[in-house]
């Protein structure tokens, strides 16, 4: 029996290899913000480049400290500046940070919830639980506090928050209908995936600091891809790309 | 709707690759602790089972710190053998195997432990070498824990989580398995992708210890 079962395995092992045998491409490590316009990116950079692209999505502070503990990562897109600021200033990235878009904040719920009334209406009793990402890793979540305190309620709402890991498990609290009402990203609830469910308004930019979006070309990225990384940096920066993230929800530097 | 099989093909290479790997080393293991009279017998079986109390999140925390090449251990494996174990798949084969260990170890152990002492002597004075007792003697006696180690082994690297959450770094190809991808698509609200992972998940553990049991029940008789 064990010889059968030592040949089935080299031969499962044999299938595996071969059919998992990859090809060349980019690895992006993005903030979950961008979840939904990273493949319009990657579909426009594949036709002008023939150069693929797969994303490996996180919170920015998640994927910041993987990079640290050695992934391999070409280019990484966060949703601030501080983040790749950090990779660059200890020599994990090649490039300063430099800013792609500006993210903007929006309030966002699948109940029947009166949202005209902003961030100051997360007070009422109808509201059981808020969802934010967690402010430790995510560049949104943080600037939903920060709007909290713009809107000096931050007190009041803050026993009812529940922590996300990132921007995108927000959108499953509120779609399994764990918390009312969520931080989220315009880029996110603009989404084709996602459009139609819930309602939303846009928090308005003076009761949060801008979120500058930045990115870095990684030391993994300029070592093993030079000429893809550099060139997927350029694309992002291009008209092209601008016109692609104007029409998902971001503004533009 | 496009289903990618990436995530399954990956946990089910990455399962076989443990497998095999823990056989290798678990069986010869099982067959030495079994017969080892050591003093610190319990100090390394108390290791061995550790990874069946500990928190993935411990292992997965300790295992990062140590393939990290932000630390020695990292470092030194990254220079001499061009090895980086953190966010790759060869790290989460280390990781399973540790992982996964006892699984294979436990039954095995106890199968060689419960074999009478009179089927070696007797084999012995027929004149037949250690190897040879081993392969022809006390293996296929103990068959049913062989497999129920074997298969529990593989079913559990199956099932893993937390671990590969804190060291693989959602990798597609490489470390994006497929309680991982489950993960991922519930929060981008893709419950459909989801639904077709979790559910050939749940078909292929439920056949296997069914497997298990029947042919368990059927050495018994």
């Amino acid at each position: 029996m064990k010889n059968n079962l030592s040949k089935l395995l080299i031969a499962l092992l044999f299938i595996f290899t071969t059919s998992l045998a990859h090809t060349e491409q980019l690895t992006i490590a993005i903030a979950a913000n961008l979840k939904y316009v990273f493949d319009d990116l990657a579909i426009e950079f594949k036709k002008e480049t023939g150069i693929e692209s797969q994303s490996v999505l996180n919170s920015s502070g998640k994927i910041a400290t993987q990079i640290r503990n050695g992934a391999p990562f070409d280019v990484f897109m966060s949703a601030d500046m501080e983040f790749p600021d950090g990779l660059y200033k200890d020599g994990y990235a090649t490039t300063a940070a430099k800013p792609y878009a500006y993210g903007q904040l929006v309030l966002w719920t699948m109940k029947d919830i009166d949202l005209t009334r902003g961030v100051a209406g997360l007070a009422d009793s109808s509201v059981v639980k808020v969802a934010i990402a967690n402010p430790k890793l995510a560049p949104f979540g943080k600037q939903a506090l920060k709007a909290l305190d713009y809107y000096k309620v931050r007190a009041a709402i803050e026993p009812k928050l529940v922590y996300a890991d990132s921007i995108t498990q927000v959108s499953q609290y509120l779609d399994s209908k764990a918390a009312e009402v969520g931080f989220s990203a315009k880029s996110i609830v603009v989404a084709p995936e996602i459009a139609g469910k819930g309602k939303w308004v846009e928090v308005p930019p003076e009761a949060y600091n801008a979120i500058a979006q930045g990115m870095v070309i990684l030391k993994h990225g300029s070592e093993v891809n030079r000429d893809a990384a550099v060139k997927f940096y350029e694309f992002i920066l291009s008209a092209k790309a601008r016109e692609i993230f104007a029409k998902n929800g971001y503004q533009l530097p | 709707m496009i289903i990618d099989w990436q995530p399954l093909l990956l946990t089910f290479k990455l399962a076989s690759v443990t497998t095999a790997i823990l056989l290798c080393i678990g069986l010869p293991f099982a067959w030495w602790l079994a017969n080892s009279k050591m003093r610190f017998k319990p100090v390394i079986e108390t290791l061995v089972s550790m990874p069946l109390v500990l928190p993935p999140s411990v292992l997965g925390f300790y295992l990062l710190l140590a393939f990290s090449p932000a630390y020695w251990f990292g470092q030194w494996l990254d220079r001499v053998a061009g090895l980086r174990l953190a966010f790759s798949f060869e790290g989460l084969v280390v990781a399973s195997t540790i992982f996964s260990f006892p699984f294979l170890v436990h039954p095995i152990q106890a199968a060689f432990q419960n074999l009478p002492r009179s089927l070696t002597d007797a084999a012995l004075v027929l004149g037949k070498s250690q190897w040879q007792i081993f392969t022809r003697v006390l293996l296929p006696n103990i068959k049913p824990a062989l497999l129920s180690g074997t298969v529990l082994a593989f079913a559990h690297t199956l099932g893993e989580f937390g671990v590969v959450l804190m060291i693989g770094g959602n990798l597609p190809n490489q470390t994006r398995v497929a309680s991982i991808a489950i993960y991922d698509e519930v929060e981008s609200l893709n419950y459909a992708a989801a639904n077709v992972y979790a559910g050939v998940l749940f078909l292929v553990s439920f056949l296997i210890l069914l497997a298990v049991y029947w042919l368990n029940r059927r050495a018994a008789k």
